[in-house]
C-alpha cells in the first residue's frame, strides 16, 4: 500500500492510519473500512439534501411571530405555497482527488440533476469515480431516478473497485444497479428517468460509461482536449449520417431528443463503455447538458477550466458553473473534474526553525 | 390510474409574466372501468325515486299522463333487484304512490308489479309545487340507508303553488341528501326553474317535447343512475394563505358552476360536490385561483385538487405558479384552458340572448346569439350550433352575424336554453 493517507474530513494520526469517526480507534488506511468497528472510512458522497438539512419556507420562516408552517410531501409550504428550496438546489462536494458542483440554474424550478463521488486505495493506487445523471423532465419525479441511480451506482463501482473488478466490468455492473434501483421508482408507464455517465480514474486509465447525453471530456493543454462520450440524441446521429453539422444540431429542437435513459420503461439498457489513456497531465470533465449546450468544444471548456483544475478543481468547477449561468443558466448543470494524474494537495510546506 | 380507480390530470399554463397573479388550470378527472362501492353485491346501497307531475294540466293533452304512466313503469323495469325504490306524485301537494305507506320498497319482480300498477292508476288533477314534491322524496330517503340515493323528476308545468323561496328552502334541505335528474314535458315549464333544481341537485335537465319520448328517456336516465357506484365524490380545493379561489366549474361534459357550492373545511380549503360516479366517466373541471405574485423563478403552489369519497383520497392534481422572465412561455395559452372559457361564454351568451328576446330586447338578443354562433363554430359545438340555427337565420358564421328568426318554435327555444350549458372537450 503506497499513497498518502485518506483524507475526508477524518482526523489523521501520524501519516500511516486514521482515527475512526465512530469508535475512535485507529486503523489502517489500506482499508475501506475501520478495523474496529467496521465503519467505512471514505464513504461515497452525493448531492442528496445535506444530512441535517430540514427545509424551511423562505418566506414565513421571515415572519418570527409565527412558527413556520409544515413543508407537504411536493415540497411546498402548507401556508403560502411557495416551493420551498431544496437541499439539492446547489452542492457542491470535495474529495480532494475530485470535485463536483450542482446547481438548479436560472429556470427550471428544481434541480434534477444528481451526482454522487468516491475515492478509495488499491493496490496500485488511488482511484476516483464519478456518477452524473440528469433526469429526464418530462418523466415523473426525474429527481427521485438522478439521485437514486447515482447513489446506487458509486456505491457498486466502489466495492467492485474494492474487490478488484476489472474497470469496465465494474461500470457495466454500476449502471445495471443504477437501473435497477430506478426501475422500482416506478412502472413502465410511469417511469422516473435519468441519462448516466460514469467515470473511473486510476492506474488503468480512465474508463467511462453512459446512456444518454451527459458527457465526459478530457481537458489538457499539452495534449489535445477530447470529448469522451458521443452522446445518445437525435442530433448527435444526424450529426453522425452527416445530415447536421454539430452547430445546427445544437439549434434544432431535436438536440436535447434523447434516444437512451435508464428508467422502469427501459426493458434491458445497452450501455456504452469506454477506456480513455491519458497522454499525459490533464482534467477529466463529466458534465450534464446544462453545461456543454453552452460550450460543446473541448478546446474551449480546457480553456475555461485549466490551469486552474490542476490544483483546484473546486474553483474551478465554480467558473465553469458560473460560465453556464452567465450564459444563460436555462438547465440544471452538474459538474465534476478529476484532475490527472491523481494526486493530493501537497501538505503545507514543513516551518523550518530560524 | 391509482388504486382508487380514478386518476387527476392537471392542465395549465404554469408561467406567469412579472406580477402575473391569475392561475387557470383544467382539472380532468376519470373514473376506471372497474371503480365499485367497497361493499359488494348488486344494487346494494342504491335507491331510487321517480317523482311524477300530477297536475291537471298533464290532461291537455291526455297523452301526457299516459306516456307519463308509461315512462315511470319504464323506469321501474330497469331498477335492479334489491335497490330501494319509490314512486311519488306532486300536484300542489305530494302523496306516496308506491309504497303507499311512505317507505321505499327494495326492488322485485313483485314489487317492480305492484309499482306498475299502482302508477297505472294515477290521474291527473291539481297544482304544481315543485318544493313539496321533493321534501316528500327527501323523507322517504331519510328513512332508508342508501350510498346512492337518486331521483328523477317529471313536471309539464310553472311552479305555481308555492313561492320561488320556498322551492329554495326545499333544494337547501335536499342538496347532499339525493341528486336529480329533471325532465319537462312539453313547453309550458320554465327551464330557468328546473334548472335551479337540477344544478342544486347535482342533476341534468331537458326537455322532451313529445310525450312520445318520455318512456326512452326514462329508462335511460334510469339505466345511467343503476351504473352509478361510488357516492358523494367532492372535489377538495387547497389554496395558499394568500391566495383567492375565484371559480371551480364543472365544464365537461355540461357547464356547472360549484363555487358556491363550497363547504368549508379550513381556511385554505373547501371540498366541492360532484356527486356520484360510475365506471368509466370522465369530467372535466376549471379552476381559478388568484395567488400573491412572487419574484421571478419562484415557483408556489397555486392550488391542490383531491377527489375525496368520505375520508378517502381517490386521486390528486397540482396547479402550480412559476414566474418567468420568458415571455414565449407565459403568454402561451393553454388550449383547454381557452376552450372552456368559450364554452362557459357560449352558455352564457345563449342565455342572455333568449332573455332578451322574451324581453323585446332584439338589439340585445342579436348580438348575444350571434356572439354564440360565433362561438360555437369556433369551438366544434355541432349539436348547439343546431339548435342555434332553429333560433337565428345566421348570415356570417365566421363573425356571428344572425337575423333572429320571425317565428320560433316554443320547443326549439327551449332546447337550445336547457342544452346551452352542453360543452364538446377538446383533445390535449
Amino acid at each position: 500500500m503506497t499513497a498518502s493517507p485518506l483524507d475526508d474530513g477524518l482526523m489523521h494520526d501520524g501519516n500511516t492510519g486514521v482515527t475512526c469517526p465512530s469508535c475512535g480507534n485507529t486503523t489502517s488506511t489500506a482499508d475501506s473500512f475501520c478495523e474496529s468497528c467496521g465503519t467505512e472510512l471514505a464513504p461515497p458522497v452525493s448531492s442528496a439534501d445535506p444530512p441535517g438539512y430540514t427545509a424551511q419556507c423562505p418566506v414565513c420562516s421571515l415572519d418570527e411571530s409565527a412558527p413556520s408552517g409544515p413543508i407537504s410531501a411536493e415540497g411546498y409550504c402548507e401556508s403560502c405555497g411557495r416551493k420551498v428550496p431544496s437541499g439539492r438546489d446547489h452542492v457542491e462536494l470535495n474529495l480532494e482527488l475530485l470535485a463536483g458542483v450542482t446547481d438548479r440554474g436560472l429556470r427550471h424550478p428544481r434541480n434534477e440533476d444528481a451526482m454522487a463521488l468516491a475515492t478509495t486505495e488499491t493496490p496500485d493506487g488511488p482511484v476516483a469515480v464519478a456518477v452524473v445523471c440528469d433526469g429526464v423532465s418530462s418523466s415523473p419525479n426525474p429527481e427521485d431516478a438522478s439521485l437514486t441511480g447515482a447513489q446506487a451506482a458509486v456505491r457498486m463501482l466502489l466495492s467492485s473497485i474494492r474487490r478488484g473488478d476489472d474497470p469496465d466490468e465494474a461500470s457495466l455492473a454500476a449502471v445495471r444497479q443504477a437501473h435497477e434501483a430506478m426501475a422500482i421508482l416506478g412502472s413502465p408507464s410511469r417511469a422516473p428517468s435519468a441519462t448516466y455517465v460514469s467515470v473511473i480514474v486510476g492506474a488503468d486509465g480512465v474508463t467511462i460509461c453512459w446512456l444518454g447525453d451527459s458527457r465526459a471530456y478530457w481537458l489538457a493543454t499539452e495534449s489535445d482536449s477530447a470529448r469522451l462520450t458521443k452522446d445518445d440524441s437525435l442530433a448527435e446521429e444526424l450529426v453522425a449520417q452527416g445530415e447536421m453539422t454539430e452547430a445546427e444540431a445544437m439549434a434544432s429542437p431535436q438536440a436535447h431528443v434523447i434516444t437512451r435513459w435508464l428508467g422502469a420503461d427501459v426493458a434491458a439498457p445497452q450501455p456504452h463503455v469506454a477506456r480513455f489513456e491519458p497522454p499525459g497531465r490533464g482534467v477529466v470533465l463529466v458534465c450534464s447538458d446544462g453545461l456543454w449546450n453552452y460550450q460543446p468544444d473541448a478546446a474551449a471548456l480546457a480553456e475555461l477550466a485549466l490551469p486552474e483544475a490542476f490544483n483546484d478543481p473546486t474553483s474551478a468547477a465554480d467558473a465553469l458553473l458560473k460560465f453556464a449561468l452567465d450564459a444563460g443558466g436555462m438547465d440544471n448543470i452538474t459538474i465534476v473534474l478529476v484532475p490527472v494524474p491523481l494526486v493530493r494537495p501537497a501538505p503545507l510546506p514543513r516551518r523550518t526553525p530560524p | 390510474m391509482t388504486d382508487s380507480g380514478f386518476t387527476v390530470d392537471v392542465d395549465q399554463n404554469q408561467y406567469l409574466p412579472e406580477g402575473g397573479r391569475d392561475v387557470s388550470a383544467v382539472v380532468t378527472v376519470t373514473s376506471g372501468a372497474d371503480v365499485a362501492i367497497a361493499a359488494p353485491g348488486a344494487g346494494a346501497g342504491s335507491a331510487e325515486i321517480i317523482i311524477i307531475d300530477c297536475s291537471g294540466s298533464m290532461d291537455y293533452p291526455p297523452t301526457k299522463m299516459s306516456q307519463a304512466r308509461a315512462a315511470t313503469a319504464a323506469a321501474i323495469d330497469v331498477v335492479r333487484d334489491g335497490v330501494g325504490f319509490a314512486v311519488v306524485a306532486g300536484t300542489s301537494t305530494a302523496w306516496p304512490v308506491f309504497p303507499p305507506d311512505g317507505s321505499m320498497a327494495v326492488a322485485s319482480p313483485a314489487s317492480r308489479a305492484a309499482a306498475k300498477q299502482a302508477v297505472g292508476a294515477l290521474r291527473a288533477n291539481g297544482g304544481t309545487a315543485i318544493g313539496k314534491w321533493l321534501g316528500l322524496a327527501r323523507q322517504i330517503f331519510a328513512g332508508y340507508p342508501a350510498q346512492l340515493r337518486h331521483a328523477i323528476l317529471l313536471t309539464d308545468g310553472k311552479n305555481q303553488h308555492e313561492t320561488p323561496e320556498q322551492l329554495v328552502a326545499e333544494l337547501g334541505q335536499c342538496e347532499g341528501v339525493f341528486s336529480c335528474d329533471c325532465r319537462g314535458v312539453g313547453t309550458d315549464w320554465e327551464v330557468s326553474e328546473l334548472r335551479t333544481v337540477s344544478s342544486a341537485l347535482l342533476g341534468t335537465v331537458d326537455i322532451v317535447p313529445d310525450p312520445a319520448g318520455l318512456a326512452a328517456d326514462f329508462a335511460a336516465m334510469m339505466e345511467n343512475a343503476m351504473g352509478k357506484q361510488v357516492a358523494d365524490v367532492s372535489l377538495r380545493v387547497w389554496t395558499p394563505q394568500t391566495a383567492t379561489l375565484k371559480f371551480v366549474k364543472q365544464v365537461a361534459p355540461a357547464v356547472e358552476d360549484l363555487t358556491g357550492r363550497r363547504t368549508q373545511l379550513s381556511p385554505q380549503a373547501g371540498d366541492f360536490p360532484t356527486g356520484a360516479w360510475g365506471p368509466g366517466e370522465s369530467r372535466d373541471y376549471h379552476v381559478g385561483v388568484e395567488v400573491a405574485a412572487a419574484g421571478l423563478g419562484q415557483e408556489m403552489l397555486a392550488a391542490r385538487i383531491s377527489l375525496v369519497a368520505g375520508t378517502e383520497v381517490l386521486g390528486q392534481g397540482l396547479v402550480r405558479a412559476i414566474w418567468t422572465d420568458d415571455e414565449a412561455l407565459s403568454t402561451k395559452i393553454n388550449a383547454r384552458v381557452a376552450h372552456y372559457t368559450g364554452q362557459a361564454e357560449l352558455a352564457d351568451a345563449i342565455q342572455e340572448g333568449l332573455e332578451a328576446r322574451k324581453q323585446g330586447d332584439e338589439e340585445t338578443a342579436t348580438a348575444k346569439l350571434g356572439r354564440a354562433v360565433a362561438l360555437a363554430h369556433q369551438s366544434g359545438n355541432e349539436d348547439t350550433a343546431k339548435l342555434l340555427a332553429k333560433v337565428v337565420d345566421v348570415v356570417d358564421v365566421e363573425s356571428g352575424t344572425v337575423r333572429l328568426k320571425k317565428k320560433v318554435e316554443d320547443a326549439d327555444e327551449m332546447a337550445l336554453d336547457t342544452r346551452s350549458t352542453k360543452t364538446v372537450r377538446v383533445k390535449k
